[in-house]
């Protein structure tokens, strides 16, 4: 602590509170600014009902992506997480498929759903295993399993979307409870775990050690391939929870869905402030990237940008959060 | 360019007239006169801090001396930078390999500038002309290697041949090896010796830095020794012996400073035993016992294997064969983790690499370690962290300012205290100490010291390893010699001095 006042009282005081508070929280300044702007800008987006719209949208893709945050400060990364969330709602449609008539509509669901969490969980466990033991970045491995996985997902429908859920199941991805999207409370639940894990928890420091610099890590007693493996196994669960809501909120199992989801999540991610070179990053940045990403989107859908340019507006963003961090960093 | 002057004149006489080279107050280096004859190999001793690295530096363009002149074959030069040391002839061979692997041998050799042959006004890499010049130079070496083999083929000992021959190709009057056969196996050695004895016929000046007593009889024809800065003496290795060379290294040697210990009580049982341990390749057949608050040191010169064996007892790295009990349970399946459960600890030699995760608070840096026992059922706070942060800044004498400011925002000693804070707070009962006292300044040296003596009479058995053997004669209570990864003796600091654990530590010198 002191050391932060004494540099607060070097310089001009009044000078200084702003700089700092931008240098402190930029992505929060910056989302504030833009949802500013498009209130006045953005014709309906101030609206209660496109607001819950953003966040629905931004919470299939922020459960995926705390998991990721984790990761990638471990120093890892998951490319397949797009193809896993399309899996995951296929496995949970085939099942209700095959066994709705002999277990009934929702205990099969559950079974599927549990089913999906297992897979995703063991896909990413042994995503860090593969590593540990042959030496194979998980940039390859889960680029494998970006194809393998949505081709998994495509057999398993055969190539039609999979209308096999019991009535009433849209609820999970496309209701509203207490006038919420339901995927919101599973958005704010993950949020809340993984914030705690990542910050209160022995494992979530190691992730940070780890992710630091894996030799002073291990050489401090830490299991470091159990820890990244963990954080895998954790995304790929994460990956299937949001999965199953895409396809509840759909209303089938289709092989198609959530493609370049995997792009959007680590965008986040990375507009949140976590850095790729692993060891930095936060919670809190990913919350804040998501909403950004939600919003910069549906606003420019709302003034009528063309597809295109939407595309050519979030490449930039990307670049240009990637440039602020650095910037910031260095002026530390 | 591949001419190599066959001539044994004067071109390559090297002379230092009163060149020196102060660091802020520090004498590195003072008023070295000397001068080394062309055609022959001039040995280059001295123990760590004489000022022998400084001369090296110097003669190789990468730090300027303060005062005095350079002379080589009767032209004086200034070097500003490595090239200008270059252009006056000198290149260094230094211990690491600068190859690269996937490339020819060839390729190598000419790094940097392939030669070029224009094909419809298109340059590209003339192959065939590479590959000629460099078979004429291998063969010119007498080196019967295919140019077009890959290096990472060779061994080690080809590998060093190759940088050599790489040397050559500049065709220097000065070469400069600096431990160039610390990796390697003797059958390697005889091929380098061939070659540097080639060198030398033709009029090449060769300085030679070793830390293998035999070898200095075996290759060189000249032995100049520094000490503190100073040229110690200069003899001619035909009059020399073993005896005479380590004594001009050291001077009159004084005993260390040693704190009044209290006896070791060795008669009950050790808290950690060895039995045999061998890794093979760094360490073999090594076995010793370390009791209740003993500090016993490993003195060995680099590459030894000290640091290997502490890491293959700790889990770090495998361990092929022996044995291993700590408070004389049998222990087994090596790792980090397990070791550290079982109450083990170790501070590596590089806290800036592999000690530390620099980007992290020194608060965090301080728990990495012990998160498991500050944490209860994997749940940890920052307030439940900083009891065990604030008892090892005060009592290493951490100075931190805020201990959420990155590590590596603290100097080398201050950082060397949270590599050993962060393990002290582990309460091991055995602590590895991978020379801590590296790149530290003198006080925090001390402070270093006084913790390790400390922890000791709170009932700490530790291994203490420095390349200082000073340090190794302060510090311990018993001493291991490891020589090419074996334990050839056993000393007591108070019964022998520096002059004869070097000696120790030291290949055989010629037999008497």
């Amino acid at each position: 602590m002191t050391a932060s006042t004494s540099v607060s009282a070097s310089g001009d005081p009044s000078d200084n509170v702003v700089l700092r508070l931008v240098k402190a929280y930029p992505m929060e300044i910056i989302l504030a600014v833009l949802v500013v702007l498009l209130i006045f800008t953005a014709p309906g987006f101030a609206s209660v009902r496109n607001l819950l719209n953003v966040l629905r949208t931004g919470s299939m893709l922020g459960i995926i992506a705390f998991g990721m945050t984790a990761v990638i400060i471990a120093g890892e990364i998951d490319l397949s997480v797009g193809a896993g969330a399309a899996l995951a709602g296929c496995l949970v449609a085939w099942i209700c498929g095959a066994l709705s008539d002999s277990l009934g509509g929702y205990p099969a669901a559950l079974l599927g759903f549990v089913l999906a969490l297992m897979i995703g969980f063991a896909v990413g466990f042994a995503t860090g295993k593969f590593r540990q033991w042959f030496n194979v970045p998980t940039f390859i491995t889960t680029l494998a399993l970006f194809t393998a996985l949505r081709g998994a997902a495509n057999l398993l429908t055969g190539g039609f979307p999979l209308p096999t859920f019991p009535p009433g199941f849209d609820f999970f991805g496309g209701g509203y409870l207490f006038g919420i999207p339901f995927p919101v409370y599973i958005f704010l639940a993950t949020f809340a775990a993984m914030h705690f894990l990542m910050n209160n928890t022995t494992f979530g420091r190691a992730v940070y050690a780890v992710g630091g610099n894996m030799e002073a890590a291990r050489l401090s007693g830490i299991d470091i391939w159990w820890v990244k493996s963990m954080t895998l196994g954790l995304t790929g669960a994460l990956t299937a929870l949001s999965g199953t809501l895409i396809a509840s909120q759909i209303g089938s199992g289709t092989g198609t869905t959530a493609t370049g989801l995997e792009l959007d999540v680590i965008a986040a991610v990375i507009i949140g402030g976590t850095s790729l070179f692993g060891g930095k990053g936060r919670i809190w940045g990913t919350l804040i990237g998501v909403l950004f990403l939600g919003c910069i989107s549906n606003g420019m859908t709302l003034i009528n940008v063309s597809e295109y340019w939407q595309y050519v507006v979030r490449g930039a963003i990307i670049l240009g959060a990637v440039l602020l961090n650095q910037v910031l960093e260095r002026s530390r | 360019m591949l001419d190599v002057a066959k001539d044994v004149s004067t071109a390559g006489d090297l002379a230092f007239h009163a060149v020196s080279k102060t660091y802020g107050a520090t004498q590195a280096l003072a008023d070295f006169t000397h001068r080394f004859d062309a055609g022959r190999v001039h040995a280059l001793m001295g123990k760590n801090g004489s000022g022998k690295s400084t001369l090296v530096k110097i003669l190789a363009g990468v730090t300027r001396p303060s005062g005095g002149r350079i002379v080589i074959g009767g032209r004086e030069r200034e070097f500003h930078a490595p090239q200008d040391a270059f252009q006056a002839g000198i290149v260094t061979v230094h211990q690491e390999l600068s190859l690269v692997p996937s490339l020819s041998i060839g390729e190598n050799i000419f790094l940097g500038r392939l030669p070029k042959k224009s094909v419809l006004g298109i340059k590209s890499v003339d192959w065939e002309r590479l590959h000629a010049d460099a078979s004429r130079l291998l063969t010119d070496m007498g080196l019967d290697l295919d140019s077009r083999q890959p290096v990472s083929t060779l061994s080690v000992g080809y590998q060093q041949v190759v940088e050599i021959a790489k040397a050559m190709s500049f065709n220097p009057r000065i070469l400069l090896l600096d431990e160039p056969t610390s990796a390697l196996a003797t059958r390697e050695v005889n091929q380098l010796f061939a070659l540097v004895r080639r060198l030398r016929e033709r009029g090449v000046t060769i300085i030679y830095i070793t830390h293998r007593m035999n070898e200095l009889f075996e290759i060189c024809d000249t032995c100049t020794v520094l000490r503190d800065g100073e040229l110690a003496g200069t003899i001619e290795m035909a009059e020399a012996t073993a005896d005479s060379i380590v004594e001009m290294m050291f001077g009159e040697t004084a005993h260390a400073v040693r704190p009044t210990r209290r006896e070791i009580d060795r008669s009950g049982e050790a808290v950690l035993e060895l039995a045999e341990a061998t890794r093979h390749g760094r360490f073999a057949d090594v076995s010793f016992k370390l009791y209740r608050g003993e500090i016993l040191g490993i003195a060995g010169l680099l590459g030894a294997g000290r640091t290997e064996l502490m890491r293959s007892i700790f889990g770090a790295d495998p361990l092929d064969d022996g044995m291993i009990r700590l408070d004389g349970k049998l222990v087994t399946g090596f790792t980090p983790e397990k070791m550290k459960l079982a109450g083990l600890g170790y501070t590596p030699e590089n806290r800036k690499e592999v000690g530390l995760v620099q980007i992290l608070p020194t608060h965090d840096n301080l728990c990495l370690a012990s998160l498991s026992k500050i944490g209860t059922g994997g749940v940890i706070s920052r307030a439940g962290e900083k009891p065990y942060v604030d008892r090892q800044i005060a009592d290493l004498q951490i100075k931190a300012g805020d201990p959420m400011n990155p590590v590596s925002s603290l100097s080398g000693g201050n950082q060397q205290k949270v590599v050993i804070g962060n393990w002290l707070n582990t309460e091991p009962t055995v602590m590895f100490f991978d020379e801590p006292s590296r790149g530290v300044d003198v006080q925090a040296k001390r402070q270093i010291f006084e913790i390790i003596w400390r922890q000791a009479k709170q009932g700490l058995a530790a291994l203490f390893v420095s390349t200082e053997l000073e340090e190794v004669l302060e510090v311990a209570d018993r001493i291991l010699v490891m020589r090419a990864g074996r334990i050839v003796a056993e000393v007591d600091p108070t019964q022998t001095n520096l002059t004869d654990l070097y000696r120790l530590c030291m290949e055989e010198g010629k037999p008497e």
